[in-house]
């Protein structure tokens, strides 16, 4: 790959601060075409992409697809417990 | 009650409450959301009684955090993102103290991911699944927390904050005391480590 161009390493950190930041339109570009040359990278932001859709469905997916293991009974009278007596040393 | 302005359009959090909603009464939190939450942890750990555990623990720190509650999500949504912290904190732990059932271990060096002339040292396999869809996703998540469990305790506080409770990395400067660049250096690290350990540890990669 020349010199002008970033390298895989470059690209990676960048792919990254995508995720957080707004980059510079040439940058964007840059990204753009070295994905569209390297498969790792162009893998690489798709896992990174990956990853964070699965965290944030996280949330949902626990919620409709098993009602199962519910809170035990005796467990549920202990936490009462401790919070009610946590909240008595809040107020 | 007055309407408080959004201050961070960036943050999923932000984006996703259209209005200030109020702190329920932790009276009524175990009867509430007990079994979410002790689903959820469960889910992760496996063990009934540490999973009770950490639902008490996240009830107790919700309780003295209630001052910070923003208003921008649920309480259940709130409670389930203290419980998160909680597990990741659990799986580091319980990883230090014993070393049987350990992940493929990772290396905190950048460097070595890559050559002199910055190509893959490590090139990234396809993965063969999509763990967006749901029925995969459990699988998926179970070695993504344990893999944060892996990761060096800042980083991987990093990376929950940013992508599980959706905060700007603004408001994550203020939370960890931090800079901007340190920020995106350590969810840099963080997925970079992330990424290699869901590799070698997540059954379903080729090269």
């Amino acid at each position: 790959m020349s010199h002008w161009m970033f390298n895989c390493e470059q690209v990676s950190e960048m792919v990254s601060a995508s995720l957080d930041r707004t980059l510079p339109f040439h940058q964007r570009a840059m990204i753009r075409i070295h994905l569209l040359m390297c498969k790792y990278c162009a893998r690489f932001k798709d896992q990174l992409v990956v990853i964070r859709d699965a965290c944030r469905l996280d949330d949902l997916c626990d919620e409709d697809f098993d009602s199962t293991d519910p809170l035990p009974p005796d467990a549920r009278d202990r936490l009462k417990q401790t919070l009610a007596s946590a909240m008595g040393e809040h107020k | 009650m007055p309407i408080k302005t959004v201050d961070n359009a960036d943050s999923m959090s932000a984006r996703q409450a259209g209005e200030v909603k109020q702190l329920s009464d932790p009276e009524t939190w175990v009867d509430d959301y007990g079994d979410a939450l002790y689903r959820f942890a469960l889910a992760r750990v496996k063990d009934p009684s540490v999973a009770e555990d950490l639902v008490q623990e996240t009830f107790l720190a919700g309780l003295g955090a209630r001052k910070n509650f923003k208003g921008r999500s649920t309480t259940k949504t709130w409670l389930i993102a203290i419980l998160k912290h909680k597990i990741v904190d659990h799986i580091r732990k319980k990883s230090r103290e014993q070393d049987s059932d350990k992940l493929e271990s990772l290396t905190d060096d950048i460097e070595m991911n890559f050559t002199d002339r910055g190509e893959w040292r490590n090139r990234p396999n396809k993965w063969a699944k999509n763990p967006v869809k749901l029925y995969e996703q459990k699988e998926f998540m179970d070695v993504l927390y344990r893999c944060l469990g892996e990761l060096p305790a800042r980083q991987s506080e990093a990376f929950l904050l940013r992508e599980m409770d959706g905060l700007s990395t603004e408001e994550i400067c203020k939370e960890l005391d931090i800079t901007a660049t340190n920020s995106w250096v350590m969810l840099y690290r963080a997925r970079m480590l992330l990424r290699k350990c869901l590799q070698a540890n997540w059954i379903d990669s080729e090269a």
